[in-house]
């Protein structure tokens, strides 16, 4: 537990171009690691066998002079980071010096960058005054390809009206073509609809045994396709999506399979009859649930979830959980509140009301908790109902916080000129209840906006069906509408209830 | 170079026998939990409130026992907006969250927060998640300051976003500072004048500790616009590319940095800051302020003074070896301890964790040091933490010196520029022998002035610990 304190040594020479290793480790090491791998188990870029790295040196000289800014992947995992320009800070050959260290270790073996080459890179890009994004960059310079696991592919074109993938034993193509890189698209007809591919060859597994006990280790394939698709493989069927539709629907599929390590043969068949085309395979060496690296096989990448992991925020059976941060579908001063039973809301502290209540889990951690945590997250929960998308009271009324019960349940409070207008929730049977007080002297009454999305229609006493099976029930003050916005009217002493109820 | 060498290896082999002056202990974190730590506050009975980037609070108790398998916690609440900024005051938690000033606590007594106040929310956020507020403790009158970073490196697309404003006791929001770029801290000296750490990047070309005199420009003109709102007179627009002395020549509003901390060499990111007034409780460095420094895990120490009506001074390195990049810093002068959070999550730092808790307590021992590094009209004043040896620390040769500065522009960054060596004609010991008086020919007003003090040896033949001092010229005495 103690450590001892050691000081720091002073570093008496200033650093010259040939200190490539001394001047990575200055500047580079803190984020990517001196290890290249990235700093803190990955957290960052890797360097060492980046992909980024190979080739012409003029993308990574552009990355360092000028920045990069965006979603990036590298070598299989997904980061979303910034990475700061260097150009001002190093000139030309400690640039050089430390791009040639980075060629050269770990495992890569580029050439060496000159310092004239980095002069004559920085000379044509002075017109840049932000970082590059990712599609400006690989638009210039593309990755090279990677060698996948599938090889000694052919794909098979045919044509015809199909509705669903044809019997293809008694089909002739139009053509067969080798596909040397191993990448399925579907691209390789030259038709735009009703056509079909076929691709055959091997798929290469290297995963070692998952256990000394077990001669295989578990795969999962990810098929999407717009629009049918199935895969064999060793001529058994092992995924398959059905129909005709986009990708990126429920159509999409993952399977597991368990494999020992060798080749084997696989056959993948693709329809498309009729609107967009496209195909995407990956497979990942792991079971469904395993957070593994895709890797894809085909020219579209299918959709493997968002970058971050999964943190669900939960209530406990006796208190409800909050979250400030930012919320999709409101302000961004929210404030989340999920309750025990499955009922949520989100209050604005910019609108003075609660604009978002829902159903099921409350909220998910992990996208403002990885990385840098950019963008707002949705609520967890479906369901999820706008209530309004304006100010709630009148000018001038200020946030001034909220208190919680010994359950957690928040109300929060306004100033309204001299009165204070407090606004509580708590969970009521397949719903919310919320309480509005105003106290204060005077007797000018305050205009509280109800909603100004919905349009209630009355459904009893003082009962309205707000929309999506929504019931609000108002006690002790009544709902007016002006101008589609539907509003109550308190005066400083009185109090209202007003009850959400889902259908069930 | 074989000279040179030869002195390496001796400090050393010398170094590693005298590494005990400081002990930095890692505290006991509650198992299983993140706790990327953005937030210290010193509370009553040796308790002490952290809060972490995820918007938790807990309480710990036990950290300034000497056994700290013993260290306790309370989680008093969670799902606040990442606050950069805590202290303790009159029974409450004051905190500085992304969208306002708040103050919260316990009113039932069940160690569950129930009452969140907000105090101001006058500022704006759009969502962005450079957008933070880093928030003081409360000065003389009770004020506390925030430094609003900007919305991203290059755009203020919120309100106030680049400007320090205080909020007063009773709610209102002061716009105080314009030109900021990317805090990491905010603190007081020991006079109680306001200071913050910006980031290098655009219009700040390396990383420094800038004082928050009101009203001033602090070199970013990225925020400038919104004195609009508030009837305030326009900041300084500087040319570009161009130097901070050329430009605050123009415009006295614009006070350059205090310290410059040259970037790479004295770290890359430095966060929040802390001043020692615990009479000597963990050395002789009695209001000096202690930095803390994210990518490159450590904290530096930084000696002040004013030069005509201009904060300048020293930066030295200190501590290092922290477990993860530091970001918040606090100081107990009751106790002499410095206590030390931090997490490397999004900005990679030397320290290999993603997040930290640490506290370093002195061992009594002080380590051969220069103390403090004063201007004079021709030259500088060295404090040293002990006697020096005549001989050496009376060579001229013992101690050499260069000096530079930046760009001030619109890009990222810039090299050091504008090179010169100042030469050191004599060396002048003090009658107590603690003090040398260096005499230097070619200082240049405005530039870090690097001296390297290699050949000094203390009345017991030991060099300095560190041998590197940075010295910001702001104004050269009359």
């Amino acid at each position: 537990m103690i450590h001892r304190l050691f000081l720091l040594l002073a570093v008496a020479s200033p650093l010259s171009a040939q200190d490539g290793e001394q001047l990575y480790t200055l500047y580079c090491s803190a984020c990517h690691g001196a290890d290249g791998k990235g700093a803190t188990g990955g957290a960052f870029p890797p360097l060492a066998k980046s992909p980024w790295l190979k080739g012409d040196g003029q993308r990574a000289i552009k990355v360092v002079l000028n920045g990069l800014e965006g979603p990036i992947q590298v070598l299989g995992k997904d980061y979303n980071l910034a990475m700061p320009p260097q150009g001002a800070l190093l000139p030309d050959d400690q640039l050089a010096a430390i791009l040639t260290y980075v060629r050269s270790a770990w495992g890569n073996n580029e050439s060496a960058i000159t310092p004239n080459l980095v002069k004559s890179v920085r000379a044509a890009s002075t017109d840049r005054t932000k970082p590059w994004t990712p599609e400006e960059i690989l638009m210039e310079h593309p990755l090279p390809l990677e060698v996948t696991a599938l090889k000694n592919i052919t794909s098979s074109v045919f044509s015809g009206s199909w509705t669903e993938l044809p019997d293809f034993s008694t089909l002739k193509p139009d053509s067969v073509e080798e596909e040397q890189f191993g990448i399925i698209s579907a691209e390789q007809s030259p038709k735009e609809v009703h056509f079909a591919i076929v691709w055959e060859g091997q798929f290469i597994a290297n995963a070692p045994p998952a256990s000394t006990k077990k001669a295989g280790a578990p795969y999962t394939f990810a098929l999407d396709a717009d629009d049918s698709a199935r895969v064999f493989i060793d001529g058994e069927l092992l995924v398959e999506v059905t129909g005709i539709g986009p990708m990126g629907s429920k159509r999409a599929k993952t399977e597991e399979i368990w494999l020992t390590q060798g080749s084997y043969p696989i056959r993948i068949e693709y329809l498309q009859v009729n609107g967009k085309k496209g195909i995407s395979l990956g497979w990942k060496s792991g079971r469904k649930n395993q957070n593994k690296t895709w890797n894809w096989l085909s020219e579209i990448k299918g959709d493997s979830g968002p970058i971050w992991p999964s943190i669900p925020i939960k209530p406990t059976a006796e208190h409800t959980a909050m979250y400030r941060n930012f919320i999709a579908g409101t302000t961004p001063r929210a404030i989340g509140f999920g309750f025990p039973g499955g009922v949520n809301l989100a209050y604005s502290a910019d609108r003075l009301t609660t604009e978002l209540i829902w159903t099921g889990p409350f909220m998910d951690g992990g996208h403002h908790w990885y990385q840098r945590g950019q963008g707002n997250e949705p609520p967890a929960g479906k369901n999820v109902i706008k209530l309004s998308n304006s100010p709630a009271l009148p000018a001038g009324a200020q946030f001034k916080g909220y208190k919680l019960d010994d359950a957690g349940n928040p109300s929060f409070s306004a100033m309204i000129g001299d009165s204070l207008l407090t606004d509580a929730w708590l969970p009521a049977p397949n719903g919310l209840t919320r309480k509005f007080s105003l106290s204060g002297q005077g007797s000018d009454p305050v205009d509280i906006l109800i909603t100004d999305l919905l349009h209630p229609q009355p459904a009893g006493t003082n009962l309205y069906d707000l929309a999506n099976n929504l019931l609000l029930q108002l006690e002790g003050v009544n709902l007016q509408t002006k101008n589609s916005k539907s509003f109550i009217s308190l005066t400083p002493g009185q109090s209202a209830t007003l009850t959400y109820t889902w259908k069930k | 170079m074989r000279l040179l060498t030869l002195f390496l290896t001796l400090n050393l082999a010398h170094a590693a026998t005298h590494s005990d002056y400081y002990n930095r202990e890692e505290i006991p974190l509650p198992k299983g939990e993140v706790m990327e730590i953005s937030s210290i506050a010193l509370m009553p009975e040796k308790q002490i409130a952290v809060a972490t980037r995820r918007g938790d609070v807990w309480i710990c108790s036990g950290a300034y026992d000497d056994d700290l398998s013993k260290v306790s916690w309370k989680k008093l609440t969670a799902g606040l907006h990442e606050p950069l900024g805590m202290f303790y005051k009159d029974g409450w938690l004051f905190l500085s969250q992304r969208p306002e000033f708040s103050r919260i606590k316990d009113s039932s007594g069940n160690g569950i927060a129930d009452t969140f106040e907000t105090i101001n929310a006058d500022w704006g956020i759009n969502g962005d998640y450079h957008e933070y507020a880093f928030g003081s403790t409360p000065d003389k009158n009770g004020d506390v300051w925030i430094a609003l970073c900007l919305t991203g490196s290059a755009s203020a697309r919120s309100d106030w976003r680049g400007w320090c404003v205080r909020i007063t006791p009773d709610g209102k929001m002061i716009p105080t500072c314009s030109g900021i770029r990317s805090p990491g801290g905010i603190g007081f000296n020991a006079q109680g004048d306001a200071f913050y750490t910006d980031n290098q990047g655009l219009w700040n070309g390396s990383s420094s500790l800038k004082w928050l005199k009101p009203g001033s420009f602090q070199g970013n003109p990225t925020g400038n616009k919104y004195h609009k709102l508030a009837d305030l007179p326009a900041p300084p627009q500087p040319a570009d590319p161009s130097r901070i002395l050329a430009e605050r020549l123009k415009d006295p509003r614009f006070i350059p940095p205090a310290v410059i901390f040259p970037h790479g060499k004295v770290g890359q990111s430095p966060t929040g800051i802390a001043c020692d007034q615990s009479g000597g409780k963990f050395g002789p460095w009695e209001k000096q302020l202690y930095v803390g420094e994210q990518t490159h895990s450590q904290v530096q120490r930084v000696c002040l003074e004013m030069v005509n009506g201009i904060y300048q001074g020293a930066v030295f390195h200190f501590l290092e070896g922290f477990e993860a990049g530091l970001i918040p810093i606090r100081f107990d002068d009751e106790a002499g301890i410095i206590f030390a959070g931090g997490s490397n999550r999004g900005w990679g730092s030397r320290g290999k964790k993603p997040f930290t808790f640490e506290r370093v307590r002195w061992t009594g021992k002080t380590p051969f040091e220069i103390l403090t590094m004063t201007a004079n009209h021709d030259g500088f004043t060295l404090n040293f933490t002990e006697p020096v040896d005549p001989t050496s620390a009376g060579n001229p040769a013992s101690y050499s010196m260069e000096a530079w500065t930046y760009i001030l522009q619109h890009t990222y960054g810039s090299p050091e520029v504008d090179q010169a060596t100042p030469k050191i004609t004599s060396a002048t010991i003090s009658p107590d022998n603690k003090s040398v008086q260096l005499k230097i020919e070619g200082l240049v007003r405005g530039h870090v002035h690097h001296l390297e003090s290699i050949g000094v040896r203390s009345a017991k033949g030991e060099p300095l610990l560190h041998q590197d001092a940075y010295y910001t010229l702001n104004e050269i005495p009359n």
